[in-house]
């Protein structure tokens, strides 16, 4: 295996790690069901590789990737903010198809809108992205998805998907909650979204067809809803996996999805709840095993 | 000379309909600062969705609730906590998978001082409050005997001691009116009495209001300064435990159904 594809295949595992998490922050811990991430990432990408393409400011190129991931996610999470608020209001699965269609209403409105080149496509988009770059958001990405269901407000979230009634009583606004974890979810698979344009310099609406909103749940449910280490792990195994397929010939490489379908089923067999269950491996437990117990 | 206490809350002609049934209807009553009262009546009395009505969880068809004066019908159940009534439920419900530390921990999410952003960089105001969050929640975890187990996830307590957990985690949210669904549904007579002494304990210790619903007629009748009887969603009698265990009403419904508790 040369070097520049290990490369390929770190990045593109960093930028699935980004979807996974912040999809997990809503249909793992937050327990609500997205069902459109891929439109999400879109959106990001579109709004970061247009600032690439049309409006980038003569500035070192981390910065302008920087800006571009800041846009992405501020995109990202006004349209989660559009989606999410009728949805989350009500009770039940409004928000799994109302993010069912968003994610196709996403790819028509691209599709239709020439500036960016419609069906063609977005290209001349500059290659801002690299390695360590794409890794850099990925530590941030999972420092403040651990970091906030440490904290107050992801308790909160935490409390919607055990029992939502109880959290109203405990007088936690629900509503608020939903919202925040949506919204969030949604921002960061814009950030995931920016770092994939300026890594591959052209994006097409079919790069974020309905597909890859169902692998990225999948790399998620594989990992263990809630778990962020889960959807760290369920992300590299289903990037990695696809690729170990394709040296395997032509004709494997095609049934993926086939492989991915009954790859869920013995797991949901065998470990119904996934790798990590709701669990999180924390590197420090391993030192404190004694004063845990 | 009597001096009238504060009225911490009172319902008014409190209706609701589902559909074609009346579950409850015209229901009126007021409950003194410091008071503890009972709600009895047989199986779908319509006592729980009085409950619900008063905490928001339903939103009367007709009629209103005043919290210490003010009327809270129609605002959102956790508005409704933060002003001061907090709950149990019949069918217990934790925060399962969470530590029994969490459980109690959310109850003081509402009156907790930092941003989004203080929780993400982990700043000083984070950890302080953090602390200040911890320490609350030992210390009433302490008063109910479950410090020992703080790090235990909800679900693999003992029932009792679940139902425990349940009500500390309504008295962490700071209520002046506490209402308890049942509480000593499920125990054994030696965990009933001293759930018994717990409520009394607890009403004198946190100086709240109590309204509580239960089948354990030993319990309501040592315990309760005052009880409501329901039948059919409307209240049949109303008084003193003595009064009630000879009123012929209350015997006449308790009779008719098939309830095992005669008076
Ligand atoms: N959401 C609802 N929709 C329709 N009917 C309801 C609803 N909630 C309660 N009811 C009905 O209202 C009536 C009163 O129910 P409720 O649960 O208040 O009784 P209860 O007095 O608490 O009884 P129990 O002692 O068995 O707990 C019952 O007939 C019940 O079926
Ligand atoms: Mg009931």
């Amino acid at each position: 295996m040369n070097i520049e594809y290990f490369s390929h295949l770190m990045i593109m595992s960093g930028i699935f790690i980004i979807l996974a998490v912040s999809l997990n922050l809503i249909n793992g811990i937050c327990g609500e069901l997205s069902l459109g991430h891929a439109g999400f990432w879109a959106i990001g990408a579109y709004v970061g590789g247009s600032y690439g393409v049309f409006y980038a400011l003569p500035l070192p190129n981390f910065l302008n990737l920087a800006i571009s991931c800041g846009l992405g996610f501020v995109a990202a999470s006004l349209a989660g903010l559009i989606i999410g608020v009728p949805c989350l209001r009500l009770r039940g699965d409004y928000l799994a198809i109302a993010t069912l269609g968003f994610g196709e209403i996403i790819r028509i409105i691209i599709m239709n809108m020439d500036v960016v080149g419609g069906p063609r496509g977005l290209t001349g988009i500059p290659k801002w992205s690299n390695l360590p770059l794409i890794y850099f958001f990925v530590v941030i990405t999972i420092i403040f998805m651990a970091n906030l269901v440490r904290g107050t407000h992801g308790r909160a979230i935490i409390s919607i998907r055990e029992d939502e009634i109880a959290a109203d009583c405990m007088g936690i606004y629900t509503f608020k909650y939903k919202t925040l974890a949506f919204v969030l979810g949604a921002g960061f698979a814009g950030i995931a979204g920016a770092l994939y344009a300026h890594y591959q310099e052209f994006i097409s609406p079919n790069s974020f067809s309905f597909m890859w909103s169902v692998i990225i749940l999948i790399m998620v449910i594989l990992g263990g809803l809630g778990s962020i280490t889960g959807s760290i792990v369920g992300a590299v195994i289903l990037t990695i996996l696809p690729e170990l397929l394709r040296f395997m010939g032509e004709t494997i490489s095609e049934w993926r999805m086939l492989i991915y379908s009954v790859l869920l089923i013995v797991l949901m067999l065998l470990r119904p709840s996934g790798i990590f269950g709701k669990k999180e491996f924390n590197v420090l437990a391993l030192f404190s095993k004694k004063e845990a117990q | 000379m009597t001096v009238d206490k504060k009225i911490i809350m009172q319902t008014k002609d409190l209706t609701i309909r589902f559909g074609g049934l009346v579950a409850v209807n015209n229901f009126n009553m007021k409950i003194e600062e410091g008071e503890l009262i009972g709600i009895i009546g047989p199986n779908g009395a319509g006592k729980t969705t009085i409950f619900n009505m008063i905490t928001g969880v339903y939103v009367p068809t007709s009629g209103s609730v005043d919290l210490e004066g003010k009327s809270i019908v129609g605002q959102h159940v956790s508005h409704i906590t933060q002003k001061g009534i907090a709950r149990t439920f019949q069918n217990i419900r934790l925060f399962k998978d969470l530590s029994v530390i969490d459980n109690i921990k959310l109850a003081a999410h509402y009156r907790t001082n930092y941003s989004l952003f203080d929780s993400i960089i982990r700043n000083k105001k984070f950890k302080n409050e953090e602390e200040r969050i911890y320490n609350e929640a030992m210390e009433i975890l302490k008063i109910f005997g479950l410090e020992k187990k703080s790090t235990l996830l909800a679900k693999n307590l003992p029932y009792g001691e679940q139902r425990r957990l349940e009500i500390a985690r309504a008295l962490a949210t700071r209520p002046k009116l506490l209402l308890l669904d049942e509480p000593a549904a499920g125990m054994n007579p030696k965990e009933t009495n001293d759930l018994t002494e717990l409520i009394r304990w607890v009403r004198d210790h946190f100086k709240i209001s109590i309204l509580l619903i239960e089948h354990d007629m030993k319990l309501v009748m040592n315990v309760c300064e005052r009880i409501y009887v329901v039948d059919h969603g409307e209240e049949i009698a109303m008084g003193l435990p003595k009064e009630i265990q000879n009123n012929k009403k209350v015997i006449e419904a308790y009779l008719g159904t098939s309830d095992e508790e005669a008076l």
